[in-house]
């Protein structure tokens, strides 16, 4: 059934779906509706989860630290100086191996107070251990959720799910909503081999000494190698059941084109528009959506950028003292490519809106060369 | 056997962070430099009764609602609580820490109540059967001479118990009046005593007099005197013998004994003991005013503190510094006493200060009557020559009773002058002891010096104010009106909540503490026990500063 829905309650409707057990979230803007929304389906029965109410995002990745412990499919939803305060518990769900399904509405950090949207809050948890999957459209978010249950279930493993504060939390647009019948089959009930059980006695959490500690990070690399391999499975999987593909990246009239614009979030979209601009006037431009993020896809990125020219980042974050966050991996990924020039631009920190015109100046200054190559480029700052 | 898992691939592993196995193969108590021990102490209590009853212990098992066996456990050094109970002067309730903190438990009352229950079940007190083919001849039956009798019976020696009255009970019948021992308990403390085991109890028999000391020793493998002291010592005042005055003693004995006893008049009771206070009192039941005239003041009386408060509380009179100086009569009827004034000189050997005249100062008062109760004398008539005595007292070894015949014992008052039932008690059970290792060439055991606590080691913070819980007793005023019991004993609520206000001082009584608090659950609670793990325990010892009573010592490791 197709609805018109705000980005916030397609999160809802893909968590709906996905037969969560627990939910325990802490409202926040832009967030607030995703939580509204399911309070209200636990409420009804529409859900058959426990809502848990908590006090802060701490408590409420800890109660899903414990519940998924426990065995449940635990959910929960949040944003900006929620997420941060959250980051302990980002980091015991990563090391207890808890799959954990987190949404995370990107919201720039204060101060200065801003409730609008930037990537820095997400890209803060860059090193943590969670995947993470940046979502374009209302109908990739909700498609995404039951789909990030079956890859943290099937590898141990934490996802969260990031999408732009209001340009896509708060916009509207036709989603095919997906039920919990049809997804059943798909993403059957979580049944973890190990869980907290009182008749199966172990401690969780505990020391290890230097012998052992290693091994256990190791064999949280293992899982972000095998996660690539397994989100495209997956991917197919839910394609094959419900129509729809999304990939690690998504590459657009890249095939033949000598300028490649890596974007992610909703800037894909808009950069589309410029890319058919730049192609009817003869331009052979292509553009390169990065859908997940950490497994970051160095082998597929680097398939698409390297037959480019040139290559350009926007980036709607940024790493203090470095360069856009983007920028650094897509250089990573082309590493020995010294024949590339991989330009990097800072644009829409804090809501600032990212138009056409502003992808448009981005494409311009690469082609025609005025960007700086070496360094960071800040696009529409008033200096 | 528990053995350390070693993995040696990560695929061995389990991918979350978690204990596949036991970790106690890591012996932690390696790790430990002092080690923590249950060490119990001597509750001060216990060292403070004469007869070392094992207090804390059985107030712990009043606690625990197991009567019987605390009733046992006083037994083992105490024949008669019914009558402690009610008489002693409880020197262990002086030593009671929790008296360092608000008011000491009432020991006293429990044990009485205890002692009432030993009387109420005579099922408790299982006769034992004579074992042994040497005998005893006891000769007295008092406090020392039951106690000494029921000891060795108890070891299963044939015992013969000599009394020159009819009944049983020395100075515990004759000495102590009606309300503070009726007649009727002191009959079923001595009924349960001498059925106890191979008791004959001889009556009627005056030893020295109707049987020598010699002819026991024939029959006897060992004698045991606790003759008590049963005369009233003489004021020495001119013409004391021509009426109007009577020792105490006997006085006590006609009321006692239900004669018909003078009343009405004026009477003098001269003394500061206890048996001025019995005196006194008595006197003050049969319908007499009465004035207790002491020679130094109410501090150096001898007498329990309770009684010359209760003796006040009834209506006796004191008057301090004086001493009875002249009889004056109305031809023969005594009709007035001078007293001589005295006031306080230097202390004497027994620590008091000595009473000193004051010249010249003398006050007269008007007395129908006089009794004396300065102190009482042994009766060694028949004795003497057997034993060396002095001060017409028995030379014994205290704590064994031993005297110049190896084969004589001797206990009690007569040994130690006046003092007091329990101490005789305690002198009676030592004796019975000795002679039992004696008459079984057993050696004398070997005794430590006891380790005890105080306030100091207490873990207060685990202890709440109370009061004490006070006996019932009838009103003075309906007291003095006959020889009723004054104390009625405690109710069944009374004695829980005395007996829960023990700190049981350095000996365990099982409050969990150590065992709650050990973080690394090295302690084992078994039954009325804990031990220590010694294989995991650190040596951290919160155990020994978390135990409120100071029953868990440190030792060094190694040392």
């Amino acid at each position: 059934m197709k609805k018109v829905i705000m980005g916030n309650h397609a999160v809802s409707y893909g968590v709906r779906a996905s037969e969560a057990k627990v939910i325990s979230a802490y409202p926040i803007t832009p967030q607030t509706h995703v939580v509204e929304l399911l309070s209200e389906m636990c409420a009804s029965g529409e859900i058959d989860a426990k809502f848990i109410k908590v006090e802060s995002e701490h408590s409420a990745m800890a109660a899903c630290v414990g519940a998924s412990a426990a065995g449940s499919r635990a959910f929960t939803a949040t944003s900006s100086q929620g997420l941060l305060l959250m980051h302990e518990m980002l980091h015991w769900a990563v090391g207890a191996r808890l799959p954990i399904v987190l949404a995370n509405i990107n919201r720039a950090v204060g101060p200065p107070w801003s409730i609008w949207t930037d990537q820095n809050d997400s890209l803060s948890q860059r090193d943590v251990g969670w995947l993470q999957f940046y979502c374009e459209s209302n109908q990739e978010t909700q498609d995404t959720i039951p789909q990030a249950f079956k890859i943290a279930e099937t590898l141990q493993m934490p996802v969260m799910i990031v999408m732009d504060a209001f340009f896509l939390s708060h916009t509207y647009e036709i989603v095919d909503i997906i039920e919990k019948e049809q997804v059943r089959e798909f993403l059957p009930p979580y049944k973890p081999q190990i869980k907290l059980d009182v008749d199966d006695q172990h401690s969780f959490g505990n020391l290890a000494g230097p012998d052992y500690y290693m091994e256990l990070r190791y064999m949280i690399q293992l899982a972000m190698q095998d996660a690539l391999g397994l989100i495209e499975k997956v991917d197919k999987e839910f394609g094959d059941l419900f129509g729809r593909r999304y990939g690690l990246i998504d590459p657009y009239r890249c095939d033949d084109a000598e300028y490649i614009f890596v974007t992610s979030g909703t800037v894909a979209s808009t950069t589309r528009k410029v890319i058919d601009d730049l192609r009817d006037e003869g331009i052979k431009a292509g553009s390169l959506k990065i859908r997940v993020f950490r497994p970051f896809p160095f082998e597929a990125v680097l398939d698409v950028l390297s037959k480019a020219k040139k290559v350009a980042v926007i980036d709607r974050n940024i790493s203090f003292g470095s360069h856009g966050i983007f920028y650094q991996e897509i250089k990573s990924a082309l590493y020995g490519r010294t024949d590339i020039p991989i330009i990097g631009f800072i644009a829409g920190l804090g809501g600032r809106d990212i138009t056409p015109k502003v992808v448009r100046e981005i494409a311009d200054k690469t082609i025609d060369g005025t960007a700086n190559e070496r360094y960071i480029n800040w696009i529409g700052v008033k200096i | 056997m528990v053995r350390k898992i070693e993995f040696k691939s990560y695929k061995e592993m389990p991918i979350r962070p978690m204990t596949v196995g036991s970790m106690l193969w890591n012996l932690t108590g390696s790790w430990r430099n002092v080690r923590p021990l249950y060490d119990f102490k001597t509750s001060p209590c216990i060292l403070g009764c004469p007869t070392n009853e094992n207090i804390q212990r059985y107030i712990w098992l009043v606690t625990e609602q197991r009567y019987e066996e605390a009733w046992r456990t006083i037994i083992e050094t105490n024949p008669m609580p019914a009558v402690t109970g009610r008489v002693c002067f409880h020197p262990c309730m002086s030593k009671c820490t929790r008296g360092d903190y608000d008011e000491s438990v009432n020991i006293n009352a429990i044990e009485r109540s205890l002692g009432d229950m030993g009387l109420d079940h005579p099922e408790w007190m299982e006769s034992v059967a004579a074992s042994k083919k040497k005998k005893i001849a006891i000769v007295g039956s008092g406090p020392a001479g039951l106690s000494c009798a029921f000891y060795l019976a108890r070891l299963g020696y044939p015992v013969t118990l000599f009394e020159r009255d009819e009944t049983l009970g020395g100075v515990l019948r004759w000495g102590i009046p009606e309300y503070r021992l009726p007649g009727a308990v002191l009959d079923r403390v001595s009924a349960a005593i001498t059925g106890a085991g191979p008791i004959e109890v001889r009556t009627g028999v005056n030893v020295g007099v109707d049987i020598g000391l010699a002819e026991l020793m024939k029959t006897y493998d060992a004698i045991f005197l606790g003759l008590g002291l049963m005369r009233s010592r003489a004021l020495g005042v001119e013409g004391e013998d021509k009426g109007g005055i009577e020792p105490g003693l006997e006085f006590l004995r006609r009321v006692n004994g239900g004669q018909k006893v003078e009343s009405g008049g004026k009477v003098v009771v001269v003394g500061g003991g206890n048996t001025a206070m019995d005196v006194a009192r008595c006197a003050l039941r049969s319908g007499s005013d009465v004035t207790v005239v002491y020679r130094r003041t109410r501090h150096e009386m001898p007498a329990i503190a309770e009684e010359i408060e209760e003796a006040e509380h009834e209506g006796v009179k004191f008057q301090f510094l004086a001493a009875p100086k002249q009889l004056v009569r109305g031809g023969k009827k005594l009709t007035a006493v001078v007293f001589q004034k005295m006031e306080l000189g230097e202390p004497d050997e027994s620590g008091r200060r000595r009473p000193v005249p004051i010249e010249g100062e003398t006050f007269e008062l008007e007395v129908d009557r006089l009794y004396t109760a300065i102190g009482e004398q042994a009766d060694l008539a028949g004795i003497e020559g057997n034993v060396e005595t002095e001060w017409n007292l028995i030379l014994a070894q205290n704590g064994t009773g031993a005297t110049s015949d190896p084969k004589i014992f001797a206990g009690g008052d007569v040994v130690t002058g006046a003092a007091s039932v329990v101490e005789a008690i305690a002198a009676g059970r030592k004796a019975a002891e000795r002679i039992g290792r004696m008459l079984a060439g057993e050696p004398e055991p070997e005794t430590a010096e006891p380790v005890t606590v105080g306030i100091e080691d207490m873990n207060l913070d685990y202890f709440t104010h109370s009061k004490q819980n006070q006996v019932p007793r009838i009103g003075s005023e309906a007291a003095v009106k006959g020889f009723d019991e004054i104390k009625t004993g405690y109710a069944p609520e009374h004695l829980a909540a005395e007996a829960q206000r023990c700190f049981s001082c350095g000996v365990c009584n099982y409050c969990d503490n150590c065992w709650i608090y050990c973080p690394d659950v090295a302690i084992k609670r078994l039954e009325e026990e804990y031990e220590f793990d010694y294989d995991y325990c650190k040596g951290c010892l919160v155990c020994v500063y978390e135990c409120p009573r100071n029953a868990i010592s440190v030792r060094e490791e190694g040392k």
